[in-house]
């Protein structure tokens, strides 16, 4: 490991992959995803705003780390009303964070490096600054008229619920210009496209096609379930979506064979499911939202039944589909997405624990959700990895990042990514006081003592920790690509499960409890194999007929490759 | 009235008997053992191998006699090494050993239970479709009356130790719940019979096996070793609440007693009936003051509360319960909370166990459970004060979920039927405190602290 470090920065040409010559279909069931914020990474130009030409100097550490993919969030041209999920212009970068040149270059260095550059796209909705929209309102006869959903009263389609209750008093807006009402599921700033107008459809389509012909590697696709309206219907998952998602996919997958599409769906996964389409012709991936709530319930009621409940809730998937799973995001987690029952379930369970219920649903970063304890962050992350799907890393939470609650909603955990303890966390050059948002300063998680490179030096650090972890995981396909089965261990606060890919076989075993625990398996479909430890490749004893015993730390877990004995192999 | 098992056996059992952990007869002077049935489930010709179905006729010195059901394996040879813990010892030239530990013997079984092979004195019936018959079998650990053997994830056979006659109670209220669509039952996939006494009698059942299951006991007990590491917390700060839990348990049990008021006999108890009970409850106080000195000085007032259930007026519906129900008689699965074990106290007779009863009697043994489930730790941590406080909060938290959850469910709130619950409450403790003294007595101060919650100190 203390080695390791020194490949930062010196990328030898051994290392670069020719990602035209290895076209995998399937990579993203096997990639490490990284969630990054652009504004947040890296200030290659001083202003004070990290830039897409920052996160391109990066890359390296991102690689070292061992992504595989990176997720952007909105890129586009936008007035920043809601975070660049408000786009005026779906062809053009923001300029604060550079040009279409600056993209390019970052997805072909990106691309040298065997990674990819997914990026967020908003279907649903434009901004009202779009030229689109302030066409469609002067001029209800011209090309743009019938681009947005327009009516002379603001009654149809009652059914369709207020998603921001507190800020919107209804889907639609009066418009003083054309002298109609618009239809917005989202802020009344955020006039949702027409999708029953043919042209719209194929430009959203052309939109796609732009930037996959830059090098794009995938998009994640926002607000999809609320493409198509109806009257009697409520606005949400139309067959219509569906249909169009998969022409979508259609289009796309004739010219660029290895994208991936992820749907932005926070809903339930027996509704999520239906964006993989049947025969998985939809999206490919979505994220599995209520998994990651029910962790940290897990961890809290050191008993593993939040975990897995829902993983046997959560229905089958397309062969070749994949969940994406996480531990934090951008976003804070929201209960809308739960059905009645759930809710009900989740909010008593919430609710009983009032430190839990402010400590999750705000945005905090895992470090301080988990009162930075070593041992939890570890089995946090060591789930996080084996668990079924493909894990989504926040930026940050690899070297234990904290957050700032004192700026409000969802800017605490959005702060400058803390690289060294030069000036601004060696983020930015610029005056602090030009920052976007100040760097971490306290005590505990300030990026004087809590940053990428002193923890590099540091074998024992959070980050190369998870550097190792991510690499051990990157070594058995197994993980992205396996099946999941519970095993039923004796004790309730070990959560235990093999996964099979193959020959390609590990066995996790998870104690959600502070205090160490024995635990019994019965591994008798594994009579003969050796569990050999992934990360020290020792040997434990064969499995017998017996039920296997295991002893794990407070928060311990372990885990196994199942090899065959001499008398199997 | 066999040849089957040999006087020579016959010797080894009276002495291997009492030291299994299931037989009922401990501290009882065995006077005979002879054999009531003997069949043969399987044979090998390897080793001369023989496993015979065995039902035991116990006869002990005080005139009592039991029945007890055995898988009686014999061979020539050495004994594999997995087996040598099940020896009984040598008779007859060969060495004979409890089968239900023999793989090969309760695979045959399954085999039979598959095929519907009877025997001459053992019966299979089966009510599953495609059961799988090459399933490996391992048996359960620490089991108290009876051995229970599991076939690969999918079943779990349970062996009726101690026999009586009739069928028993557990098939009939599991089939009964499982047959009128309940999710808090594991399904029975079928069962064994015989003839004891000349009467139709049940000797194993087998059911779904819940796999990835955890009993109720652990997870309490977790939330209260979670608790005790938190001093500075309440029991409804910390993450380990159970109360979530307990609440959907009181609605599970609730739902299970709805189903069997509906699906077996019930009826409604006049005030007679009152009288009886309060008779009962008082007689059974006087054995254990008799036994326990320590529970003396509280008797008047246990005494005090018996007495107004025996003035009690209004009626009280009544029916089949559990009988025997607490934390370690449910098992929380994937989806929910199932119920185990409705055999009732395995000690009593069996018209005992079938006898109509207040569904009361099934909450207060769950709330004396959460009582002992939050104390039990404190034994390890003598005098400290604030853990003793901490363990009160956290049983009153779980038993009132647990009662939300069960009026939720039921439409009436026990709470309400407060004397019987409290009476069937200091029947449940008193039974412990006389358990306790004989065989835990650093156990003792947790059922006598009840029973001085429930009635108030002495004077």
């Amino acid at each position: 490991m203390s080695a390791d470090h020194d490949d930062i920065g010196h990328l030898g040409h051994g290392e670069l992959v020719d990602l035209e010559a290895s076209r995998d279909p399937l990579w993203f069931k096997r990639a490490v995803f990284y969630e990054v914020l652009i504004r947040g990474f890296a200030d290659s130009n001083g202003d004070g705003t990290g830039d897409i030409k920052g996160l391109t100097s990066k890359l390296d550490y991102l690689k070292w780390l061992g992504v595989d993919c990176v997720w952007l969030l909105p890129i586009y041209q936008s007035p920043l009303r809601d975070g660049g999920y408000d786009i005026s212009d779906f062809m053009k970068v923001l300029p604060e964070f550079g040009d279409l040149g600056d993209f390019v270059e970052l997805v072909d260095e990106a691309h040298k490096r065997g990674m990819r550059i997914i990026a967020d796209l908003v279907m649903n909705h434009s901004s009202d600054q779009h030229p689109w929209f302030q066409s469609s309102r002067e001029d209800p006869n011209g090309p743009y008229g019938d681009y947005y959903v327009w009516s002379d009263t603001d009654e149809p389609y009652s059914e369709a619920r207020i998603i921001f209750v507190d800020t919107e008093t209804s889907n639609w807006t009066w418009d003083p210009v054309r002298k109609q009402y618009f239809w917005h599921r989202f802020f009344s700033h955020q006039p949702d496209l027409n999708y029953e107008n043919p042209e719209v459809q194929t430009a959203m389509i052309e939109v796609l096609k732009f930037w996959l012909d830059l090098g794009i590697d995938g998009f994640r696709l926002d607000a999809v379930p609320y493409l198509y309206e109806e009257v009697g219907h409520n606005g949400e998952n139309h067959p219509k979506t569906h249909e169009y998602l998969k022409r979508v996919r259609q289009e796309v997958d004739a010219l660029y064979p290895d994208r991936v599409m992820l749907c932005e769906a926070n809903q339930w996964p027996e509704d999520v499911v239906e964006y993989f389409g049947k025969d998985g012709d939809e999206c490919q991936m979505a994220f599995h939202f209520p998994l990651m709530p029910r962790l940290f319930m897990a961890v809290r009621r050191e008993s593993r039944y939040p975990i897995s409940e829902i993983l046997a809730n959560t229905p089958p998937i397309p062969e070749s589909c994949q969940w994406g799973i996480f531990l934090r995001n951008h976003d804070e987690l929201t209960l809308e997405m739960v059905t009645d029952d759930e809710r009900d379930y989740m909010y008593k369970e919430y609710a009983k624990d009032p430190r839990m219920k402010s400590n999750i649903g705000i945005a905090r970063r895992l470090a301080p959700l988990l009162e930075n304890d070593r041992n939890q962050i570890e089995l946090f992350t060591g789930l996080l990895l084996s668990l079924p799907g493909s894990p989504v890393l926040y930026y940050g939470d690899e070297i234990g990042m904290g957050d700032n609650i004192y700026l409000g909603d969802r800017d605490g955990v959005r702060t400058p990514m803390q690289w060294n303890a030069d000036r601004n966390a060696g983020f930015s050059t610029a005056d602090p006081q030009a920052l976007y948002l100040p760097a971490i300063l306290d005590p505990v998680y300030g990026y004087q003592a809590l940053n990428v490179e002193a923890q590099m030096r540091s074998s024992s650090s959070l980050l190369n920790w998870t550097r190792k972890i991510i690499h051990v995981r990157k070594q058995h396909p197994v993980f992205g690509m396996g099946t999941y089965e519970e095993l039923g261990a004796s004790n309730p606060s070990v959560l235990a499960f093999v996964r099979q890919f193959g020959d390609d076989k590990v066995l996790c075993v998870n104690n959600l409890s502070r205090f160490p625990q024995p635990v019994e398996l019965d591994l008798r479909a594994f009579e003969g194999y050796v569990p050999v430890e992934l990360t020290g490749l020792v040997p434990f004893p064969a499995i017998g007929e017996l039920p296997y015993l295991l002893s794990l730390p407070g928060h311990g877990f372990l885990w196994f490759g199942l090899k065959p004995g001499e008398e199997n192999s | 009235m066999s040849a089957t098992v040999s006087t020579e056996l016959q010797d080894l059992l009276v002495h291997w008997l009492p030291q299994q952990r299931w037989f009922g007869g401990k501290g009882r002077a065995i006077s005979r053992v002879d054999t009531s049935s003997s069949a043969v489930l399987h044979e090998a010709a390897e080793d001369d191998i023989v496993v015979r179905h065995v039902v035991l006729h116990v006869d002990f010195e005080d005139g009592g006699s039991d029945r007890y059901q055995l898988l009686v394996g014999s061979r020539t040879g050495e004994v594999p090494p997995r087996l040598q813990h099940a020896v009984i010892g040598a008779a007859d030239g060969k060495t004979v050993y409890e089968a239900v530990h023999d793989s090969d013997a309760t695979s045959a079984l399954l085999h039979r239970i598959v095929d519907g092979h009877d025997t001459e004195s053992v019966r299979f019936v089966s009510v599953a479709d495609d059961l799988d018959a090459s399933l490996p079998s391992r048996v359960m650990g620490a089991e108290q009356s009876n051995t229970s053997i599991v076939y690969g994830e999918n079943y779990i056979l349970k062996v009726f130790r101690r026999l009586q006659p009739g069928t028993n109670p557990d098939l009939e209220i599991t089939r009964a719940l499982s047959e009128a669509g309940s999710s808090h039952v594991a399904p029975p996939l079928a069962w064994l019979e015989g003839d004891v006494d000349g009467q139709p009698t049940t000797l194993g059942m087998m059911q779904t096996f819940l796999r990835n299951a955890s009993e109720g006991w652990a997870m309490a007990t977790a939330s209260v070793r979670d608790l005790f590491a938190e001093g500075d917390l309440h029991a409804d700060e910390v993450g380990g609440d159970f109360a979530g839990e307990a609440e959907r348990l009181g609605e599970a049990t609730a739902e299970v007693h709805a189903l069997m008021a509906r699906t077996l006999p019930s009826r409604t108890a006049g005030p007679e009936d009152s009288r009886v009970t309060a008779e009962q409850l008082h007689a059974r106080l006087d054995a254990a003051v008799a036994t326990v000195g320590e529970l003396a000085p509280y008797a008047d007032r246990i005494r005090a509360v018996y007495a107004q259930i025996a003035e009690l007026t209004a009626d009280v519906p009544i029916q089949r319960i559990h009988g025997d129900f607490h934390l370690g008689q449910v098992l929380r699965t994937q989806d929910g909370w199932v119920l185990l074990d409705f055999e009732g106290e395995p000690a009593r007779s069996l018209e005992e166990r079938s006898a109509l009863m207040s569904p009361l009697r099934d909450v207060a043994g769950m709330l004396r459970s959460f009582d002992y489930a939050a104390r039990h730790l404190l034994a390890e941590h003598p005098g400290e004060q604030h853990l003793a406080y901490r363990a009160s909060e956290w049983a009153e938290r779980n038993r009132t979920a647990f009662c939300d959850g069960y009026a939720s469910a039921a439409g009436g709130d026990p709470r309400e039927a407060s004397v019987l619950l409290r009476a069937f409450e200091l029947d449940k403790a008193v039974y412990e405190v006389i358990y306790e003294a004989r065989n835990r007595p650093s156990w003792l101060p947790i059922p006598l602290g009840s029973i001085e919650r429930l009635v108030g100190t002495p004077s």
